[in-house]
Parts: structure tokens; sequence; C-alpha cells
């Protein structure tokens, strides 16, 4: 119970900061970088429950970001004309931002059924090469609508992006009380779920599939669920992302190439696969250095550069600095950085620990 | 220790063995693993299973727990088991401890052992399951947040045994304890062995180490080549050379 304890308090001071976030941080990119922290946090943690927890590799994440964030965008966005329009409130935010994370869940975690079924009878490359295709199908999907169509998929605006029912821009409705409560309840939930009877039975089924299957777990079972829970974190993550306080107010397809699945494994695999500390860790240190470098490239000596070398983008730099991080990880901890251990702040360790020495 | 499921009934038998099996055919793919093997054990009994490398031993307990299709009658508690799945066979109290001590080598002794007890909502039950286990084989008291693949041969099929009896199984399906482990750690799981057979549980015992399953149990089967071969009192047929030569390949 004391975790619960802990949770309030965590709630209360995300309802304290959406009030006063804007006064403690007048800056408002470096309150959106806490903010994209956050929901990099979910977006790393939902898919730790597949590539870390289950062992499967997906590299498709960013298609269930993208549903997720379409999904919420829409929902916000009718919901908030429903409600007459004008100013975006905290008393509305109570109502539209649970029933767009919901619906936007419920959306990636059908999808995350879907892709799930392969990975009954494919494994490594090939579950992977699958991902990775449900992904690029997404976001082709949405980018070749054509803006002239009369059809559904046109009204989200193609390749250049949903900007809200009436193109009036998405409601940002989620502000520091949501993202950081949903971000805080998400690590929780995150570690519940290892430490469940079925986190265990998944990451049992990763190791020895013909002994977790004589203990009685059920593989399918497991497995699908495993990608419908993963789906539906990055559903939520999508969501939050796209109805952020601070953030844009448009969805693009193109925030949800291939760059954003490989951040989201690097942010896993750079924290330790089924890692909860890690994948909290592995999305701080991406949310960062991405921010880093956008600092980097706006100074006066490289925009001095960019003057003289039209071509040269720092984000290209971003690569690099990825590459030479993951190689040298992978050579001194080839684990990452927390391997599948945890830090340990919970009770429960402890009283393992009490429980063992007593043995 | 403590046997008796917290939920689960003793089986009501009517006079039927607790497992009979009769005229059971596995194939794998093309090749046909077993023949027409038969045999049965009754409850409170412990029976080896022996015979060469390839016999099909590893496939008969198998098709018990259901983790391969099977053809052939196979009844455990005076009922039909072919329609049962794994995860079925293993609530109504079938335990097997896999060959080759298949642990799950990065989760904790704990998890390991938590695990044996999938599906079982009692925590209080699990708690004292636990503390018979580790009763049983006080190494693994001392490893419980250690990694399963920390451990050594020995101590990992300790920890098979041990995940296996979570259960409280009313059947527990032991394959080859002695694989790949020093004979004075052979001694000590052997005799955990016979701590639990004594207890009440029945056991079904593959072996490749005749000498060892005969002197632990009162009946045995001989399997050649995914048939019944031979059966009869462990104590006449540890007595027959010609047992060994013939059967068990060297
Ligand atoms: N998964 C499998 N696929 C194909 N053939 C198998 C498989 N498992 C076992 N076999 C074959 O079935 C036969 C019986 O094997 P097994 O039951 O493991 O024997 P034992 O346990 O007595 O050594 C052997 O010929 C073996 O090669
Ligand atoms: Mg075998």
């Amino acid at each position: 119970m004391k975790s619960a304890r802990g949770l309030l308090v965590a709630l209360a001071i995300a309802l304290l900061a959406d009030f006063t976030l804007d006064r403690v941080i007048p800056d408002s990119s470096v309150r959106q970088l806490a903010m994209l922290a956050c929901c990099n946090m979910v977006v790393a943690l939902s898919l730790n429950v597949i590539n870390g927890m289950a062992g499967q590799f997906s590299i498709g994440h960013a298609g269930f970001l993208a549903l997720g964030a379409y999904v919420a965008a829409i929902v916000a966005s009718h919901v908030h004309l429903a409600l007459g329009g004008g100013d975006v409130t905290f008393a509305r935010s109570l109502i539209v931002v649970p029933a767009s994370l919901a619906l936007a869940a419920l959306v990636a975690g059908a999808f995350g059924f879907l892709v799930g079924l392969p990975s009954l009878r494919l494994r490594g490359d090939y579950l992977a090469i699958v991902t990775l295709g449900f992904a690029e199908i997404v976001r082709l999907v949405i980018a070749t609508a054509r803006a002239g169509d009369q059809t559904w998929l046109a009204k989200l605006g193609g390749q250049t992006g949903y900007a809200g029912a009436e193109d009036a821009g998405i409601p940002l409705y989620a502000g520091p009380f949501w993202i950081i409560g949903i971000t805080v309840l998400a690590i929780v939930v995150a570690w519940r779920l290892k430490m469940s009877g079925w986190g265990r039975s998944i990451r049992a089924l990763r190791e020895d599939e013909i002994a977790a299957a004589a203990v009685g777990v059920d593989p399918t079972r497991a497995k699908v669920t495993a990608f419908v829970v993963s789906a539906a974190g990055g559903g939520i993550a999508g969501g939050m992302l796209a109805i952020m306080r601070d953030g844009t107010p448009i969805v693009q397809p193109d925030s949800f190439g291939f760059q954003a699945t490989f951040d989201a494994v690097t942010m896993v695999i750079l924290g330790g696969s089924g890692s909860v500390s890690g994948a909290v860790v592995g999305s701080l240190i991406i949310t960062l250095s991405v921010k880093a470098i956008e600092l980097l490239q706006a100074t006066d000596a490289v925009q001095a550069l960019k003057a003289s070398y039209e071509s040269l983008d720092l984000n290209a730099l971003r690569m690099m600095i990825y590459a030479a991080l993951l190689v040298t990880l992978m050579i001194l901890r080839p684990d990452g950085i927390f391997g599948e251990r945890e830090i340990r702040l919970f009770s429960r360790a402890k009283r393992d620990r009490a429980d063992s020495t007593r043995a | 220790m403590n046997l008796a499921h917290p939920t689960r009934k003793q089986p009501d038998l009517h006079g039927e063995p607790l497992l009979a099996i009769e005229n059971l055919h596995v194939h794998y793919g093309g090749i046909e693993a077993l023949k027409g093997v038969s045999l049965h054990v009754d409850a409170g009994e412990i029976v080896a299973l022996v015979g060469a490398n390839g016999a099909g031993k590893s496939t008969t307990l198998k098709a018990i727990a259901r983790l391969v299709s099977s053809s052939g009658t196979l009844r455990y508690a005076a009922r039909d088991l072919t329609s049962l799945n794994a995860e079925a066979a293993a609530l109504a109290g079938i335990s097997l401890g896999p060959e080759g001590r298949a642990i799950f080598p990065t989760l904790t002794v704990r998890e390991n052992l938590e695990l044996g007890a999938y599906g079982h909502r009692d925590a209080s039950a699990m708690k004292e399951t636990e503390a018979d286990v580790v009763a049983l084989f006080p190494r693994l008291g001392e490893r419980m947040q250690q990694s399963g693949q920390t451990l050594s041969g020995g101590e990992q099929q300790m920890l098979a045994i041990g995940r296996a009896l979570m259960a409280r199984p009313s059947l527990l399906l032991l394959d080859e304890p002695s694989l790949g482990i020093a004979p004075k750690l052979t001694e000590l799981i052997f005799e955990a062995i016979s701590t639990i057979a004594k207890s009440g549980m029945t056991i079904l015992l593959v072996e490749q180490n005749t000498r060892v399953a005969l002197s632990a149990s009162a009946r045995a089967y001989v399997l050649r080549a995914g048939e019944n071969a031979l059966e009869g009192s462990s104590e006449d047929l540890a007595k027959r050379d010609d047992v060994r030569a013939a059967y068990l390949g060297g």
C-alpha cells in the first residue's frame, strides 16, 4: 500500500504542475521537452513489453504510436467541438483526455492483436519484418490519402497532416497533470506487470517454451496478450504526443516513420531489454540527446556553417552518436545499462531479501 | 512435506490406476517415436521407465503432459487425458520436471518456483509449498534471488524438481534427473525423490541411469525403439544382467 500512497503524492504533484508549470518554467520549449520525455517513457515502457519481457523483436512500434496519435487527435477535436469549442480548460480535459486516450488504446490494441497473431508462428527476423511492414502500411495509408478525395481517409490530411476538425488545430488538452500522471501510472503498471504472474509467464515463455507450457502457461494467449498490451500502451503514448499541451497542434505521418521506431528500440536496448528502470533511463537519454542536437543545430556557429554548406544536417550526426553509443555499450554492457535488473524502490524487494536471509 | 492441494480434490479413481496408457502412438512428422506403448502407474507408486537413448522415454512423458499429441488410450484420474491441452493437464495435477532441467535461466530461483504454481490463485498455499521445497532442497533457499543460470547443474535440477512440486501435483513426471550431474549430487537428488515418494506422491521416473532408477523404484518398464520390451519389479530387473546388455545400450 506504500506504492498507492506514493502514487497519490505523484498525482498531487502532477495536479499542482498543471496549474503552475507555466510560471515555474516560463520557457515553453523546456516545458515541451519535459512533456516529451514523459511521452517517450511511455513509448519505451510499452515497447519493452514485447521486445524486453516477451523477447520478441518488433520494429513496428511507430505504427501503434501513429494509430494512437491520430485516434486521440480526432477524438479530442470532435469532443472539443461537441462541447461547444472555445477555450481548452482543465475541467473539460477531465472528459476529453480519458476519452481520447482510451479510444487510442483500444484501436491500437486491436491492431496489436492482429499483428500479434503472426508472432505465434514467426520468430526473430521474420516477425521483425511483419511488424515493420505493418508500421509502414499505417504510415503510407495515411500519407497517400489525397486532399481532394471524399473518403474519410482524406480527412486525415495526407502528407500535410491532421490539424483538427475544421483544420482549427488539435485542441491540446493533455496538460502536465495528464502527461506526468499517466507516465507515473505507466511506470507503476509496467512494474507490476513485470512482477505479476502474467509478467513471469511471458518472461518464462521467452526462455523456454516447452517448460513454460509444462507449468501451464498457454503460449498462444500469453504471446498475443503481450502484443495487445504493448500496442495499447503504444497507442496511449502516441495519443499523449498528439494532444499534449505545448506540443504542436498537428499530427503528421512522417513523425511515425522508421526513425520513430528506431528511437524507441534504442531506448529499450540502451536501458536494458526487459528492465522497467532501463526503459525510463533509456528514454530520458534519447530524448535529451535529440534536444541537445537541436540546440547545437541552432547555435550561431552551426548556422554560419550551414550558410556555406547548405546540406549540413546535424540530425545525421545524431545517428552517428547513437551508433557510437550503442557499439560502446554493447562492448561494455551487452545487456544494456540495467540488463534486466531494476532499481529497487519498492518494498517487495526488501521483503524478498529479508525472506531469503531468514531461510 | 504437505502434498494436499488446497483446491484440487483427490481424484476418485473407481479402482483404476492413477495413470493408464494403452497402445500409445506419437509421430514427429514422418517419424514414429512411440509405436504402441502401454503402462500404468497406481496412486502412490513410484515407477521407473528406462531404456536406451532414443527409446521414446521423453516422448512418453511429453504425451502425458500433453506437450505432444498422441493416439491411443491415455487415462489419468479415471478420465480421458487426450482431450486436455498442456495447460489443463498441469491444472489437473500433472507436473513435469523436463529433460535437461529446462529452468528459466534469467528468472530468479524464486520466480522459477512461483511459475511452478502458475494458475494457482492461493498465495498462502504457495508460500507453504515454497517452504516445503526449500526444506527439501536447502540450497535453493540460499539462492532465492539468484538467477537460475547462476546455479550449478545439480542445483538447476533441484530447481526443476522444486518447480514441478510447486503445483502440488498428483502425478510427478521426472525426466532424467541424473543427466549430466556429479554422482554426489545425483545421490542427494535421489534422496529427495525418495522423500517425495514417501510422502505419498505418485511418480513416473525416466532414467538412463538404470542402476539408480531401479533402486529408487518399485516397478519398472523397459522401452526399446518406441515399444514395450520388458516390465517387472525393479528388484528382479536389477538382478538380470541381460537386461542391461540387451536393452539399455551398454
Ligand atoms: N522434436 C522431435 N522431432 C523429431 N523427432 C524427435 C523429436 N523428439 C524426439 N524425436 C525422436 O523420437 C524418438 C524418441 O525420442 P525421445 O522420446 O526423446 O527418446 P528418449 O527420451 O528415450 O531418449 C527418437 O528417435 C528421437 O530422435
Ligand atoms: Mg529423453
